[in-house]
């Protein structure tokens, strides 16, 4: 076997699932819906869903005013600018932990996972979180930039 | 940079008119999918939902028409077959690449169509032109399960793609991209819900496909996209099965130089000269395939690969033979050094070592290999000069090409050929020793002093003893030093516009080929084997020196 190294293939994982997080909620803000709010609300025709008045303060957060969508664009640019890396991004110290990914991809998770279109992107960042964990417990390092002008992606 | 990529698509006529076909017939597949949907009266209900309908009804058939594109550049034993026939209209050999072009396609208009979906069942939703909530659409109906079920598929693969994960852990590649099979599975099933009516409720019936199609008015693409995927799925399975037909492996040879030669016999195994196979030994891994360069020609009576132990696996293939790692360490340490001084200068390099299977301890292992595939080189044969180019491992499709050329020349058939140049770029010429002793031969055995060439650079940096040897040892000599043949070694890179223009000069003034009619354009072909940014520079100076009576062609053996 070739030997796998994760937290590079977590790498590509992370930044699909984070360029479909920011797409996602692009769309979230003009398409506004709460993703769980089936539990306990009716369908009515004429009028759509309903959703359950116990929940209002999510329907006010994606529905009335998109705050989640806008975090959850923030946070997914913040990754990306992290995993391309973005050039000056690279001068903060921990720009290189791998813990500090795993966080912000369970953020991002978290929120995504409250909108309508943003499952997939959920799910996605998770795969990303796991693979990072097994990169964590394999010990692995993420190589430092050169400090040059980053061409990563290229070989 | 955005120039140098106008340039590659845009200015290469070839590309170009691969970019107008490709692109342009995926756009009026895309205007066309959308036109018919926004003009049937039929679906009037759906055509509520306005554009991202339109979008999506004309995304997913141009996701049809990639995915039925996606398998068949993959299909190497009818490519094999069809190749000689098809060289002319499009460049066959760059299947892989044609095969990423689509898949790149694909996750673009994956992206448009999920998008609309997206739109579409959210206002499906809230106008209630179908009385469902917008998650009993994505998570309840078999579009979009399959659907989600496809966009993680596609996430694992393409990300062990890549092929920086691909040269790392192949197996991580190989192993995930098998997940196509329940790809393909969801997209062939995607349309079974019967999304696209003009009924209330979906319209099942009891037969195959399940949905009346009165009132499901899908565009039915599976009926067309999935014969390729039955054919790529057929070829797998014949590949299995001529991969178990009968195969031994009859004799193992180990080269001072640390390669091993494994020599089997397959009696229903053809092949042209310059191809390659896979090898698999079952001991070592159930399912792993390793492409190898056949070295053998055709006309020998069985098929050898020469293998060097450099990966994991390789190694332990090593180990099983008996010629394991530290075995040909030590061989490879003496070969390496040089020339040694106590072979003296006889001419001939140490033989091989032939392990003989009775000897040891275990009985050889069973292989099989499957193929052959490829190679541009199969028509060497139709140029007057043929230009082989082998860089550093990339010389081993020539062993078998140089073997055949030279049988045919014992037969007295090697057709319009008159010359072959043979050039080997490489870094420590000494580590293909048993490319060398088959030069040798080769070398030896030429009648023609004129029609074979040899030139070999070495582009390592000389060491001091090297150097010695070389000072001490070349003047005067009948055999160069290193290589042992006697053809001098060039040291540094070789100049192609140089060797090109000079080539070109001599076959215009006649002197290159004696007896050339002028009036005949001259073909002179180039094969190359090695890394693309040397491709790209010598395909540069085939193209720079093509003139009215010389016509250089270039062609990339991939592995």
């Amino acid at each position: 076997m070739g030997k796998l190294i994760w937290h590079e293939l977590s790498r590509y994982v992370s930044l699909t699932a984070s360029i479909y997080a920011v797409w996602a909620s692009f769309w979230g803000v003009f398409f506004r819906k709460f993703f769980w709010d089936f539990a306990g609300g009716i369908l009515r025709d004429p009028g759509g869903i309903q959703p359950n008045p116990r929940i209002s303060v999510f329907i006010t957060l994606i529905v009335g005013i998109p705050v989640i969508q806008i975090m959850t664009i923030a946070i997914g640019l913040v990754i990306i600018a992290l995993e391309w890396p973005f050039a000056p991004i690279t001068r903060i110290a921990f720009h290189r932990s791998i813990p500090v990914r795993i966080i912000l991809l369970i953020f991002q998770a978290v929120l995504a996972a409250l909108l309508y279109q943003g499952t997939n992107a959920a799910l996605w960042s998770l795969v990303a979180v796991g693979f990072y964990v097994i990169a964590l417990g394999l010990n692995e390092k993420i190589a430092g930039s050169t400090g040059k002008v980053h061409r990563a992606g290229h070989p | 940079m955005i120039k140098s990529w106008f340039r590659r698509e845009f200015l290469t006529p070839r590309r170009l008119f691969f970019n107008v076909l490709f692109y342009g017939t995926q756009l009026a597949i895309f205007a066309v999918g959308w036109y018919l949907q926004e003009t049937n009266k039929r679906l009037a209900a759906l055509n509520q939902l306005t554009y991202s309908v339109w979008v999506s009804r004309g995304a997913g058939l141009t996701l049809a028409f990639d995915a039925g594109l996606l398998l068949i550049p993959m299909l190497r034993n009818v490519i094999r077959v069809v190749r000689p026939k098809l060289r002319w209209l499009l460049p066959i050999d760059e299947n892989i690449w044609f095969h990423r072009q689509v898949a790149y396609s694909l996750a673009f208009w994956a992206m448009v169509h999920t998008t609309a979906h997206y739109v579409n069942f959210f206002n499906v939703e809230r106008t209630q032109v179908r009385r469902l909530s917008a998650l009993d659409i994505h998570y309840t109906q078999a579009g979009g399960i399959t659907g989600h079920f496809m966009l993680f598929i596609m996430l694992l693969m393409y990300t062990t793609a890549h092929h920086k994960i691909r040269h790392q852990c192949f197996e991580a590649f190989w192993y995930t991209h098998h997940l196509a099979f329940f790809f393909f599975l969801a997209l062939y099933s995607h349309a079974t819900g019967c999304f696209v009516r003009d009924s209330v409720q979906p319209d099942y019936i009891k037969s195959f496909p399940f949905y009346s199609t009165q009132h499901c008015l899908g565009y039915e693409s599976w009926r067309f996209i999935i014969w390729p995927g039955i054919a790529y799925f057929v070829e797998r399975i014949y590949r299995e099965y001529r991969a178990r037909r009968e195969t031994t492996l009859s004799k193992v040879l180990v080269h001072p130089s640390g390669a091993m030669e494994l020599r089997i016999i397959k009696p229903d195994f053809k092949y042209t000269a310059g191809q390659w196979l896979f090898l698999q030994v079952p001991e070592l891994s159930r399912w792993q395939w390793h492409p190898f360069t056949i070295t053998s020609a055709p006309e020998d009576p069985y098929v050898s690969v020469h293998i060097r132990q450099v990966g994991d696996w390789t190694q332990a293939l090593g180990e099983r033979l008996g010629c394991g790692p530290p075995v040909v360490a030590a061989m490879t340490k003496v070969a390496m050094d040089g020339v040694e001084k106590e072979d003296g200068f006889t001419g001939t390099r140490r033989d091989f070592v032939e392990l003989d299977t009775d000897s040891v301890t275990r009985p050889s292992p069973r292989v099989r290999i499957d193929g052959p595939y490829g190679a541009p080189a199969e028509d060497v044969f139709d140029n007057e000069v043929a230009i082989l180019i082998g860089a550093g491992i990339g010389v081993t499709p020539f062993a078998s090409i140089l073997r055949h050329i030279w049988y045919r020349q014992q037969r007295g058939s090697v057709g319009s050929l008159r010359k072959v140049e043979f050039f080997w770029v490489c870094r420590d010429a000494p580590s293909f020793g048993w490319f060398q002793s088959l030069l040798h031969e080769i070398e030896l055995s030429q009648s023609d002093p004129n029609f074979l060439r040899i030139n070999i650079y070495l582009t390592q940096k000389v060491k001091e003893n090297m150097f010695w040897n070389i000072v001490v040892n070349d003047p005067g000599a009948e055999y160069d030093p290193l290589t042992l043949l006697h053809t001098r070694t060039m040291f540094g890179r070789p100049d192609w516009k140089r060797i090109y223009r000079r080539m070109q000069e001599a076959i215009e003034f006649g002197q290159y080929l004696p007896g050339r009619e002028a009036q005949l354009r001259t073909r002179v072909g180039t094969y190359f084997c090695g890394p693309s940014a040397l491709a790209a520079a010598i395909k540069e100076a085939t193209q720079q020196h093509t003139t009215q009576s010389v016509a250089f062609s270039f062609s990339k053996e991939h592995f």
